[in-house]
């Protein structure tokens, strides 16, 4: 008797414990909070930041982790570049970025206020940022705060600036600097495909497909590879003919018909195609079981396992760099595709609300956007520049130039001639909702998996 | 309740001794029922509230309600997963211990190498499932080395027409994993109940003129039963609240339910998470219910066995 | 030898039962090739520098191409501490020692009780220490997870060993109790006769008894924390990496092809393999048969 009501006494802690913990109250630490203030309105020299952040002695970097070249220039270029500081970097290398995100609100919601938090830093874009906008979760306008962001165009009068102020469309307040840019790219293995024969728009791989069945796939939505595939297909569909443009309104702006009007063909389409996909049935109504890999890892392992002849996804010289680190058959080469359009964006490093070493977050920020890093990064893991390359020296220009790496089989020209910005934030949610009722749980019918994605945004 | 101690022979010590004793029990088992009761059992009624609506720190609050359970039922291709969890859990549990009880028999007798092989067989039950997953994909891609042979000896043109073993929902790969995994871990509790028996009654029958297969059926299976059943359950139990096995290697939606309950946890939209919560209820009251059925069963059995 | 030869006849028999037949043979064959085959592709794998369809072996190995590397490749990235496969081993290790240690302290009071007291309410206790047994780990990682973060918890080594208590503590019950249902109370009951105090009898006299059984313990509970992905995966939440979530991160895109994530794979089963010696030498198979038989 008493084992069982010392049990359940037990039990009635536990849920107090829970219950208890939800209703904390929000207050921030008092420091933090001056040391934000204070920076945000310009009254901190640089030195004193400096000071502050050593002070701090660490700064916590959340970051997408699933590239080993990523992971090595990280530690052996910002690391260092980050103890001349006196701080320590510590990453936590993530599969997901959204999981720093739900961090960062979980956070919030048991109360741990400015500078209690765990997360410095974050490679963000697109939905992400959105959310913690939306939510009021970022540490504040720092962007043209750091030394280096005269290497940015912040001006709003220029359009040159329009890649660092908006982020999917959304407007980034300077809340989040850009570190990186990316685009989209297709990669071939010439020795299984000939580059004559390879696609080069939508219609053209529908008919490729329904010759060669289960020999292309994407990444699974929401996975952003994965969504950005998506968005060129209804780029290309769009029955206005006006490709991206359309898809720049916040999804409030376009309405839920409008939404319905300017998607449906492209939505068809993969619909359409999907039987042809890799796993899929090989024929007309036979759907099968369509294989959409979790990453861009899993899309290249099918692509050099010989399963799939054609791997879209971001990263502009990541054939390049994949050839020379022996992923990638040495016969491996870009393609255009989709004429229609290829995306390009830029992707940014922000900083929460609740940043536990805010200071050293806005030494991370800064060491990460030095022009010196920058053309590291490019000629060493081929990530894009995130700094404006004309606000650079000559000489730093040439070097960008010469440390390049090759985008093996085309040229700037005819990839510039068909580059697009990414639809507005806001739609992607819907994007993403919208294929998964659709396409991959064919729960219901095309308005009202719409509807339903637009409803629970 | 009482602790059945003998009891210490001298007043002064005894009423000091018998307040310890009362409380002796009780104490020596607080440590182990206060943390399974708050971590585990904590983490379940969280998991129950939040089923039920409550849960305030995603800004909703419904208690009670059984919107997300309804919702469930409905939901397109749930029905699927939750038969899909029942066929990956099922048949490599019966299969494997059929071969497992094999195996353990086989172990008994005597071979060359017999230490070598009582070594090496343990091996997966000693590393994670992930390892089994990365061995799988090497062996059964479409892409993998089998393939690869198989192109060499032209026997297939393409990775196309190598039958497809894993992201498939035949879910062979899936399979192949858990036998792989869990043969080793049946085999060994069926080993060492057969080594703690003895060979007597089975010599016994033999003698009697038994065949091999009789001297099985009525004399060893009926008293390794109690170990089979143990395994059994835990390699049920487990294949069925398994998520890293068929989220790699699965074909897909309809996933597996603890997939489902990963994605709906994951997913953009936070009311979702609230359905991850109905969904991971559900698992464990089917997965019990499950158990206890096959539980009372065996115990009827053994019974109806006893009274014969 | 001499009861076998006045055996006689039936023992001819008995050896005759006792060899292993041919389908015997092959099947014993097929089980080593099964468990131990898969790691010859694997261990191919990880010092290949490219190895795509159709090549049955790379086409370049990674000793070719690790001179004229820029970026560390196979096996020196997995030696570099950008990998953390080290840090992750170091992590396993350290979270499975202080749990199996925390994790026979709670235990062992338990064990005790359960194996030599009757009390009303002791079935109960029974079945309630067993059901994290049969309920799915997902169910308690998700219920948890929210209340670690909200409590600071999730992302520290304190969150993901009290998690990982939650698996080993029912295992460590269920042996530590057959331990002490084999052990005679009467040396213990001597020793107080003779007038040791319950401390002294329990250290000189008890402990030593039981320690093997601990031991037995004690491995099983490393085991198993060791080999835990899912709890450790939730609660660590990126910031703290062990080997089996390391493994994922690499494969679970599907990409075990590529050398790194086949030496992370081969790294991953280190621990194993120390500790299926340690087991073979410290474990009677007869402490399974005890924990689980029934």
């Amino acid at each position: 008797m008493t084992t069982i009501r010392s049990t359940l006494t037990l039990l009635l802690i536990a849920i107090a414990m829970i219950v208890g913990h939800v209703h904390a109250q929000p207050q921030g630490d008092p420091d933090a909070e001056a040391f934000r203030s204070a920076f945000l309105a310009g009254d901190l020299s640089w030195d004193a930041v400096l000071e502050r952040a050593a002070a701090e002695g660490e700064v916590v970097w959340a970051h997408w982790g699933g590239s080993e070249t990523l992971n090595t220039w990280i530690d052996t270029v910002v690391r260092p570049a980050l103890a001349e500081y006196g701080v320590t970097l510590r990453t936590s290398r993530l599969t997901n970025t959204r999981d720093a995100v739900d961090l960062v609100l979980a956070e919030a919601a048991a109360g741990r206020g400015v500078g209690q938090g765990s997360i410095d830093a974050i490679w963000i874009n697109g939905e992400n940022f959105f959310t913690l906008s939306s939510q009021g979760l970022n540490f504040g306008s720092f962007a043209d705060l750091v030394p280096n962001s005269q290497y940015f165009h912040f001006d709003t009068s220029n359009p040159a600036s329009g890649p660092n102020l908006f982020d999917f469309g959304y407007p980034t307040n300077r809340e989040e600097i850009p570190w990186s840019g990316d685009q989209y790219m297709c990669a071939i293995d010439t020795a299984r495909l000939e580059r004559s024969e390879a696609p080069a728009d939508f219609a053209e791989l529908e008919a490729w497909l329904r010759e060669n069945p289960g020999r292309f796939t994407y990444v699974r939505p929401p996975q952003y590879n994965g969504n950005t595939f998506v968005q060129t297909v209804l780029y290309a569909h769009n029955p206005d003919g006006d490709g991206y443009v359309s898809f720049q309104n916040a999804a409030d702006a376009l309405g839920v018909d409008e939404f319905i009007r300017i998607t449906q063909p492209g939505y068809e389409y993969l619909q359409r195609i999907e039987p042809f996909l890799l796993g899929g049935g090989g024929s007309d109504g036979m759907r099968g079981s369509p294989i959409y890999p979790e990453d861009q890892n899993g899309l290249e392992a099918l692509f050099v396992n010989g399963e799939i002849d054609m791997a879209c996804q971001f990263g502009m010289y990541n054939t390049a760099v994949s050839i020379e680190t022996g992923r990638f058959a040495e016969t491996a080469e870009n393609v255009i595709f989709p004429a229609q359009g290829m995306i390009k964006n830029k992707n940014f490093i922000g900083v929460p609300i609740n940043a536990p070493n805010p200071a050293a977050a806005m030494v991370l920020a800064n060491v990460l956007a030095s022009p010196e890093n920058q053309i590291s990064k490019l000629g060493t893991i081929g990530y894009v520049l995130g700094i404006d390359a004309d606000l650079l020296t000559a000489e730093q220009q040439a070097e960008i130039d010469a440390v390049a790496p090759s985008l093996v089989g085309i040229t700037y020209d005819e990839l510039g001639a068909v580059t697009v910005p990414d639809t507005n934030a806001s739609l992607v949610d819907v994007i993403e909702g919208t294929w998964t009722a659709f396409i991959e749980r064919r729960s219901g019918s095309f308005e009202d998996s719409v509807r339903a994605a637009f409803a629970d945004r | 309740m009482l602790a059945t101690k003998p009891t210490a022979p001298r007043s002064g010590r005894s009423r000091r001794a018998s307040w310890l004793q009362r409380l002796y029990v009780p104490l020596m088992l607080t440590p182990v029922l206060l943390t399974i009761g708050v971590l585990f059992f904590g983490a379940l009624i969280v998991a129950l509230l939040q089923s039920f609506g409550h849960a305030p720190i995603y800004g909703i609050e419904e208690f009670p309600t059984l919107r997300h359970y309804r919702n469930l039922f409905t939901l397109p291709g749930f029905w699927s997963s939750v038969g899909l969890t029942f066929y990956y859990a099922l048949v490599p549990t019966v299969v494997g211990t059929i071969l497992s009880i094999y195996l353990a028999l086989m172990l008994r007798r005597r071979f060359r190498g017999k230490g070598l092989v009582q070594f090496v067989y343990k091996l997966p039950l000693m590393i994670p499932y992930l390892v089994g997953v990365a061995l799988t994909i090497v062996l059964f891609g479409n892409g993998g080395i089998i393939a690869r042979g198989m192109f060499a000896l032209g026997v297939i043109e393409s990775t196309r027409d190598f039958p497809r073993l894993i992201y498939s929902h035949a879910g062979w790969g899936i399979m192949i994993v858990y036998l792989w995994k869990q043969i080793p871990f049946t085999t060994l509790i069926v080993y060492s109940v057969l080594m703690g028996l003895g060979r007597e009654s089975e010599e016994a029958a033999a003698t009697l003129g038994a065949h091999r297969w009789q001297t099985f059926w009525h004399v060893t299976l009926p008293q390794i039963m109690p170990g089979i059943v143990s395994a059994t359950v835990i390699v049920f139990a487990f294949n069925f609240g398994s998520f890293e096995v068929p989220f790699i290697l699965g074909g897909g939606f309809p996933n597996t339910l603890p997939v489902e309950a990963w994605r709906a946890f994951e997913d953009a939209d936070y009311s979702n998470r609230l359905r991850a919560m109905a969904i991971v209820m559900f698992i464990g009251v089917l997965s019990g219910a499950v158990l206890f059925t096959y539980l009372a069963a065996y115990r009827r059995f053994e019974r109806l066995r006893g009274r014969q | 030898m001499i009861a076998r030869r006045r055996a006689g006849t039936t023992e001819i028999r008995r050896d005759d039962r006792d060899r292993l037949g041919p389908f015997g043979r092959f099947y014993v064959t097929f089980v080593v090739v099964a468990v131990v085959g898969p790691f010859i592709p694997l261990l191919i794998a990880s010092f290949a520098f490219r190895w795509n369809w159709p090549d049955l072996l790379p086409s370049r190995w990674w000793w070719e191409a690790r001179e004229t590397a820029r970026l560390p490749l196979g096996w020196d990235y997995v030696f570099s501490p950008v990998s953390r496969v080290l840090e992750s081993a170091g992590n396993t290790v350290l979270i499975a020692l202080l749990v199996t240690l925390l994790c026979t302290l709670i235990s062992l009071p338990a064990a005790r009780v359960l194996a030599r007291e009757r009390f009303r309410g002791k079935s109960f206790v029974e079945f309630f220490l067993l059901t994290p047994l049969i309920v799915p780990e997902i169910a308690v990682g998700l219920g948890i997870l929210v209340t670690f973060i909200q409590l600071g918890l999730a992302g520290t080594f304190t969150g993901i060993i009290l998690v990982h208590l939650i698996p080993t503590i029912p295992y460590m019950v269920r042996v530590l109790t057959s331990v002490f249902q084999g052990l005679s109370r009467d040396y213990e009951e001597q020793a107080r006769v003779l007038g040791a105090g319950p401390l002294r009898t329990m250290w000189h006299v008890t402990l030593p008894m039981i320690m093997p059984g601990v031991i037995a313990g004690g491995l099983f509970a490393f085991l198993i924390s060791s080999n835990i992905f899912l709890l450790t995966f939730f609660i660590g939440r990126g910031r703290i990496e062990t080997l089996p979530t390391l493994l994922f991160s690499r494969v679970s895109g599907g990409g075990a092809l590529d050398a790194v994530a086949a030496g992370v794979a081969l790294i991953v089963c280190i621990p194993g393999i120390i500790m299926l010696v340690l087991t073979e030498r410290f474990i009677k198979e007869e402490v399974f048969a005890k924990g689980f038989g029934g």
